[in-house]
Formats: structure tokens, C-alpha cells, sequence
């Protein structure tokens, strides 16, 4: 913040205290020449010298309105968001939102791959740099950061309009002991993307809607020769076990909110992984290249260079894969298939944005972020795409759904509809502290069953759970 | 004279000490940043870190730590990912430090004998590139090269040689069996540049006459490197040893790139289930990393005291 800022602040906080008669005036000018404003402080209180009336004339109120003055002087720094990098580089309509509010002082959060110390460190001196953190995940870090005592619920700041507009499954996944933690932006859905060419080639017509036909989709693919392999996934098991989960069924999350390794759903979805590894590339469990292993995983690979035809993931990973294809036009895309006794559920999550216990300018961050949710512009750009990222990414609210099945923009694609479709079906993964390191931590235990090592996947599911019960226990221990 | 010497005396003693406590401050004045900087980076972490493993600290906790005793220690040594986590750092130094050590002395000796003063430079200039490409550009290349599915490496195993298929082909990184080697090979090549500019740098200080008497009793050239240079090389070799030692054991950055955080994985050593416990899992144990921390740091030590008396002094 510049000099000449911190010196008003000073200036009006010594002021209202002032005028509160916390200090006199010899206190405010000595401390007003102690930071350097000796004249500014003479002529303020030269100022409110000559018109000290219009607060004693109704002392009560005056009392009662100067001390949110002071309050808003301490608090007079502007707006500052921080977002998470990806974010701003996905959709570049950001800043014409940050045009409307003038003096934002908007930041790239310092945070990598997930990492919230700063934010708890400032958390335990209590103190914020900023008002609100645009990219929590809420299965990912919200309960640490509640437990942390890092932020606060939106409750008292959303707008009813708002919270009504929220899709009722995605309102739950930001919710915490009735509380909104999270007010979510950026939907991200598991659905199934596909190469045109390669089943046009393959003489394939339908769309797969059941893991079965999927499955015979892929051979078919192998075996007409369109590609080399016919389908793949991403091993993490947010992306892969968890979506093939909930279609079968959702209900797989214990009181406690662990997901329930054991659960019949959960070696059905195992089971069919393994039924999928046979048809695709074998490098496919490996870990990624960037973000700790996270990203930039074998199956983007394989998709992205056309070595495979059929891909189940969060749809930005298609989107941006086949930007890499001599025709994108080619990938199409839909809901995830389900088993023919299944829920026909999938996975979603948001990323969304979070407020700072101890930030400041809530009222107007809850504003800033209203706007920046239902900006148009955002989501025609995230999903028609733009020259520098398409990620595919789904509002929310119900409203601009509404809006566009009411009137169709003619660059909405149809994927778009299919997933809405699959939405009220779907579920977030629950919120726990363990709620992405579960499946880090389990992962190499349900591996033993789709690498051979254990050809029972009850066994393997069992040695997953239990992975994750020891961990849990040295961290209650 | 006695009353001029002892008129004398009193003036110039305390003019000295004065001067000399001066100088004493003006030391410890020049010493300041120093001392600030050693004790505000180096003691107090320590100091902090060892506080830390004795108590409960977790990161995400709101309530203070609780001093534990030796508990975090107790259920470190009953912990297998502790072992395994140490033994995969001890099979990746044993892949990676006689490369790094052998390979670059070879070179040297060799470039050492290059007398030509600008061939002999190229050679230099040559085995220094990798030492200055940016450390990110260099993991993007192995990555590239390593890349199971487009990386040139399997391309030529299969496409070209035929040796496997696209089914057969290594898995190079991510977590199998070839990612210890394929990251030593890697770090090899990068630090071969730099290891053989130490080697260059001892040989330059062996006297030629030695090798020229040793050659006039008979000796042959395996002779002259096992008797005349790696003796005189016995000061660089123990501190690229040790140094290379530490660094190899203490590797992080490199298994988080190339081997993520499956615990399965030979990347998953020692310190990457550190920082998974510090910065990743539950309420983020720190006093329990901490004292892992500690273990591994004292199993490093006690292998530098061997090293250290391996490559100690024998000359006289």
C-alpha cells in the first residue's frame, strides 16, 4: 500500500478516536506527529474543531455510527482476493471483472500444489493478508482450514438469492454443520470424452451409456485397429475409483465421512478399473509428471497424442488433450456411463472461494464474488473455449442453467446439457480431513488388484481401508 | 628517566588497550551479520526442529503443542515406512554415488591428458553444459526422454530397435522399479560436468614429475592412476563423497517430480514421508516428521563419521 494511504488511515482512525473521546487532543496531535502527519493532524483537528456540533447534537447515535467509522477506517484496505494461479490462467475474463471494482487489490495466492501454510500461519498471529482465497477445493483443504481456524462461513454475507441459487447437491458439498464455507465458482463434473475419429473409424454410432457397451466400444476400437488402445482413466482415485463408485452407487461414505473402501460399489468400481486396464496403455497407474505426481498423468498423454479413443475424467482434461489434435473438433463428449444396476451417479467438485477469518472488507468481498460467479462472459469462455484455455468448467446456479435452456446461446455445446442432466444425481466426495489424502494413502493397496499382486479385490479394498484407519490413528495417537 | 619512562608508560598502555579493544569490537561488529545469520538460519531451526520432535506440534491444531518425550521416536522406529523410506534413499546412493564419483574421475584423467590448450577447453566447455541448464529445463528434458508413451528412449527400443513392444516397453518414472536408476542416471548427467571440475582441478595440482618417475620405474598407466592420482585425489574424492553422500540420502525435489506421493513407489523415501506427514496428511504431524527427520539425519551422520575416517589423511 502506497505511503500516502497509510497516512490517511492513521489519520482517520486517530480521528474517529478522536471524536470518541478515547484520546485528547494533545494525545492525537503527539500521535499524529509521531508517524510523521504533525500538519495534516493540526489541520484535521483545526477541521473538526470547526464542526464538532453535528456529532454531540445526538450523542447516542453518534457513538453508535462512529465506532463502525473507525472500524471501516482500520478496515479501509482495499478488496484483496488472492486466486489460485490455474484459475486466472483458464479464464481470462478475470479481469474485466476486476475492471467494475476499482482500487481491487487482486493477487495470485502463494500456494502450490494445494498448500494452505501461509495462509494458517497468518491465521494463528491472527492476521489475513487477504479477505478472500478464490480456489479451495472443498473436499481437498476445507476442513483443514476450518479446523485451522483460517476462514469463516459465507452465512452472514451471501445473499439469500444467492444461496437459493445454488444447486442443491453443490450447496451441500460447500456446506459444513449448516454452514457455508465455501461459495463455490467453478464446477468441475467426471464425465466420459471420446475420440470421433477413431469410432467413426471403428464403425461406432451410439453413445456408450452402460459400462458394458463402453467396454465393447473399446475393444472395438482396438480391434478395428482405429487406435491403439480403446480406453483410459486416471489412476488417482478421486478421478477413477470414486466416479465408477458413485455410479453404481453414491452412498459409499461412512458417518464419519471416509469413503468406504469395502463398500460393494467400491469393488464393483475397482473391478471394472482392472476390466478397463486391459484395453488401455500400460503404463496407466503410473503417476503424473507435474504437481506431485497429480497431473500431467499417463492417460492425458496417451489421450492428447491419439493412442486412445475412449476417456473418463473431469472434462477439462479431454478439453485441453485434444487441443493438441490436428482437428479439437473431434472430441465429443458426454455423462459418465453407469452399471446397468447402477445409480448412474458421478463425481463432482467445485472450486471455490473461501473468506478469511480474520481478512477484512467481507461485505464487499461476498459482492465481488457474486459478480464474479455470474459473469456470462466467464462461462461462455470456459466452456466455448477461448484462444488461450478451454476448461470446460460449469457455473453453479441454477439460474444460468435456467437462462439457457430457456434461450439457448448458440455456442452452448450439448455435453453441457448432458451433465446437467447427471447433476442432481451426483455427489461431491465428503468432506474430512482425510479427504483427498485418503486415496493417496489407500491407493497402493487397491493397486495390488489391478497389478496382480492380490487377485482379490476384497482383500485389496481391505488393505486400502485399513491404510487409511492407521493413518488416521497417528494422527489421533 | 624514570619519571619520563613512567610519564611515558601511563599514556601509551592505555592508548593500546583501547586500540586493541577496539579492534576487538570493531571484529565482532564485522562479525555481526555473520553470527545473525548463522544463528537465525542455521541454530535456531535446528534447535526448533529438535524442540519440535519432542512434542505433538501439528500444524493445523489450534491447541499448543504438548512435550511427548521420546513418544514421536518410540513410534518412528515402530514405523515400516520409516525403514522403508530409509532403505530406498540407501539403494538410490548406491546407484547414484559410484556414478558420480567414478565416472567423472575417468573423464578428468582422460581430459586431463588432452594437450592441445583448445580442444582440451571444448571438452571443458562441453562437459559444463548440463552443470548451467536451469534445473527446471533439465527435468522437462528427462521427462521427455524418459516419457513412456512419446519419450524418444522407448521410441528407439521399439520403433527403431525392436527390442520391445508398446505393451513391453520400460516404464521408466512414476513409480516402478526403474525410477531409482533412471532419476541416478539422470542425476549422473547432470552433475558430471561439475564432478569432473573438481577431479580437473586436483590433477592440476599433482606434480607431473611423479608420473614421470613412476613411469621410469616400470609403472604402467593402471598403476599410475591406482598409485599416484587416486592418492592424490584422496581430499577430493572425501568431500565429493560426503558431500554427494548427503545430498543423495536427502533427496526430495526429484522424487516428488518423477515418483509423486504413491507410497508403493521406490521414490518414496524417508524424506518425501517427511514432508507427506509435515504438509500433506491429517493435522500435518510436524513434531512426529520432525523426529523422523532427526533419525534420518543422525543414520546420515554415522555413515559421514566412516566416510570421513575411509578418506582420512595418511600422507606422514
Amino acid at each position: 500500500m502506497a505511503r500516502k494511504d497509510e497516512e490517511y488511515l492513521i489519520q482517520k482512525d486517530l480521528y474517529a478516536r478522536l471524536q470518541r473521546g478515547q484520546i485528547d487532543r494533545r494525545q492525537f496531535l503527539t500521535r499524529m506527529m509521531g508517524v510523521g502527519l504533525g500538519i495534516a493532524g493540526v489541520s484535521t483537528a483545526l477541521a473538526g474543531c470547526a464542526a464538532p456540533t453535528a456529532p454531540s447534537a445526538a450523542p447516542a447515535a453518534s457513538s453508535g455510527d462512529a465506532a463502525p467509522a473507525a472500524a471501516d477506517a482500520v478496515a479501509e484496505r482495499p478488496l484483496t482476493p488472492t486466486f489460485y494461479q490455474w484459475i486466472e490462467d483458464l479464464h481470462p475474463s478475470i479481469p474485466a471483472v476486476n475492471a467494475n471494482f476499482p482500487g481491487l487489490n487482486y493477487q495470485i495466492a502463494p500456494v502450490e500444489g494445494f498448500g494452505i501454510e501461509r495462509f494458517v500461519a497468518e491465521a494463528k498471529n491472527s492476521e489475513s493478508t487477504w479477505d478472500v482465497y478464490v480456489g479451495m477445493t472443498p473436499f481437498v483443504e476445507m476442513t483443514a482450514l476450518i479446523e485451522a481456524g483460517v476462514i469463516e462461513p459465507w452465512d452472514d454475507y451471501i445473499p439469500q438469492d444467492v444461496l437459493d441459487d445454488l444447486i442443491p447437491s453443490i450447496r451441500e458439498e460447500c456446506t459444513v454443520d449448516g454452514k457455508l464455507y465455501s461459495w463455490p465458482f467453478l464446477l468441475d463434473v467426471v464425465g466420459m470424452g471420446w475420440n470421433a475419429e477413431m469410432t467413426e473409424q471403428a464403425g461406432i454410432a451410439t453413445i456408450p451409456s452402460t459400462w458394458t457397451e463402453y467396454l465393447e466400444a473399446a475393444k472395438l476400437i482396438q480391434s478395428s485397429g482405429a487406435a491403439l488402445y480403446g480406453c483410459t482413466f486416471d489412476s488417482h482415485g478421486w478421478r477413477s475409483l470414486v466416479p465408477y463408485t458413485h455410479s453404481m452407487s453414491p452412498d459409499v461414505y461412512t458417518p464419519e465421512g471416509l469413503f468406504d473402501f469395502t463398500s460393494e460399489p467400491a469393488i464393483a468400481g475397482l473391478k471394472l478399473m482392472k476390466e478397463m486396464m486391459a484395453l488401455s496403455h500400460p503404463d496407466i497407474l503410473l503417476e503424473g509428471a507435474t504437481d506431485g505426481g497429480v497431473n500431467g498423468t499417463p492417460d492425458e498423454v496417451a489421450f492428447a497424442a491419439r493412442k486412445v479413443a475412449y476417456y473418463t475424467k473431469y472434462f477439462n482434461a479431454p478439453l485441453r488433450m485434444a487441443a493438441n489434435w490436428p482437428d479439437p473438433s473431434k472430441l465429443m463428449m458426454g455423462g459418465l456411463p453407469k452399471f446397468e444396476n447402477g445409480a448412474g451417479s458421478t463425481v463432482f467438485w467445485t472450486t471455490g472461494s473461501c473468506l478469511f477469518k480474520h481478512g477484512k472488507n467481507k461485505e464487499k468481498a461476498a459482492e465481488y464474488i457474486k459478480s464474479l460467479t455470474y459473469d456470462m462472459q466467464i462461462w461462455q469462455d470456459s466452456i466455448a473455449g477461448t484462444a488461450v484455455a478451454h476448461p470446460g468448467q460449469l457455473p453453479p446456479y441454477q439460474s444460468i442453467y435456467d437462462g439457457w435452456a430457456a434461450s439457448r446461446p448458440d455456442w452452448l455445446p450439448d455435453f453441457v446439457g448432458l451433465i446437467t442432466g447427471q447433476l442432481p444425481k451426483a455427489r461431491a466426495i465428503t468432506n474430512h480431513a482425510f479427504g483427498l489424502t485418503q486415496f493417496q494413502i489407500a491407493k497402493p493397496e487397491w493397486e495390488k488388484y489391478l497389478n496382480g499382486s492380490e487377485p482379490d479385490p476384497m482383500i485389496a479394498m481391505q488393505g486400502a481401508w485399513d491404510a487409511v484407519q492407521a493413518e488416521i490413528a497417528k494422527t489421533k495417537a | 628517566m624514570t619519571t619520563l619512562s613512567s610519564s611515558v608508560k601511563p599514556k601509551a598502555t592505555p592508548s593500546l588497550r583501547k586500540r586493541l579493544r577496539l579492534d576487538a569490537l570493531g571484529n565482532w561488529i564485522f562479525l555481526l551479520p555473520g553470527l545473525f545469520f548463522f544463528f537465525g538460519y542455521m541454530v535456531y531451526p535446528i534447535l526448533r526442529v529438535l524442540w519440535m520432535s519432542f512434542t505433538d506440534y501439528r500444524y493445523l491444531s489450534r491447541e499448543p503443542a504438548q512435550w511427548v518425550g521420546l513418544q514421536n521416536y518410540v513410534n518412528a522406529f515402530a514405523d515400516p515406512l520409516v525403514y522403508d523410506g530409509l532403505s530406498r534413499a540407501a539403494q538410490f546412493t548406491l546407484m547414484f554415488l559410484p556414478g558420480t564419483i567414478i565416472l567423472p574421475l575417468l573423464l578428468a584423467v582422460l581430459v586431463d591428458r588432452v594437450e592441445h590448450r583448445t580442444i582440451a577447453t571444448i571438452y571443458r566447455v562441453i562437459l559444463l553444459i548440463p552443470a548451467v541448464i536451469p534445473g527446471p529445463m533439465v527435468f522437462v528434458l528427462w521427462k521427455w526422454l524418459y516419457n513412456f508413451q512419446i519419450g524418444p528412449i522407448n521410441y528407439i527400443l521399439v520403433e527403431v530397435l525392436h527390442i520391445f513392444t508398446p505393451q513391453t516397453a520400460p516404464q521408466w518414472l512414476g513409480g516402478t522399479s526403474l525410477t531409482l536408476p533412471a532419476v541416478a542416471i539422470f542425476e549422473v548427467w547432470w552433475g558430471l560436468g561439475y564432478h569432473t571440475m573438481f577431479f580437473l582441478a586436483g590433477l592440476a595440482a599433482i606434480p607431473k614429475e611423479l608420473y614421470e618417475a613412476a613411469r621410469i620405474d616400470g609403472a604402467n598407466e593402471w598403476k599410475l592412476l591406482w598409485h599416484v592420482t587416486i592418492p592424490r585425489l584422496r581430499p577430493i574424492l572425501a568431500v565429493l563423497v560426503v558431500l554427494r553422500f548427503g545430498s543423495a540420502m536427502a533427496v526430495i525435489d526429484e522424487y516428488l517430480i518423477f515418483g509423486g506421493f504413491n507410497r508403493a513407489s521406490p521414490t518414496y523415501t524417508w524424506t518425501v514421508y517427511m514432508y507427506d506427514l509435515a504438509f500433506k496428511i491429517g493435522d500435518w504431524l510436524q513434531g512426529y516428521a520432525a523426529a523422523i527427520g532427526w533419525i534420518g539425519a543422525f543414520s546420515m551422520m554415522f555413515v559421514v563419521a566412516g566416510l570421513l575416517y575411509i578418506f582420512r589423511p595418511q600422507d606422514g
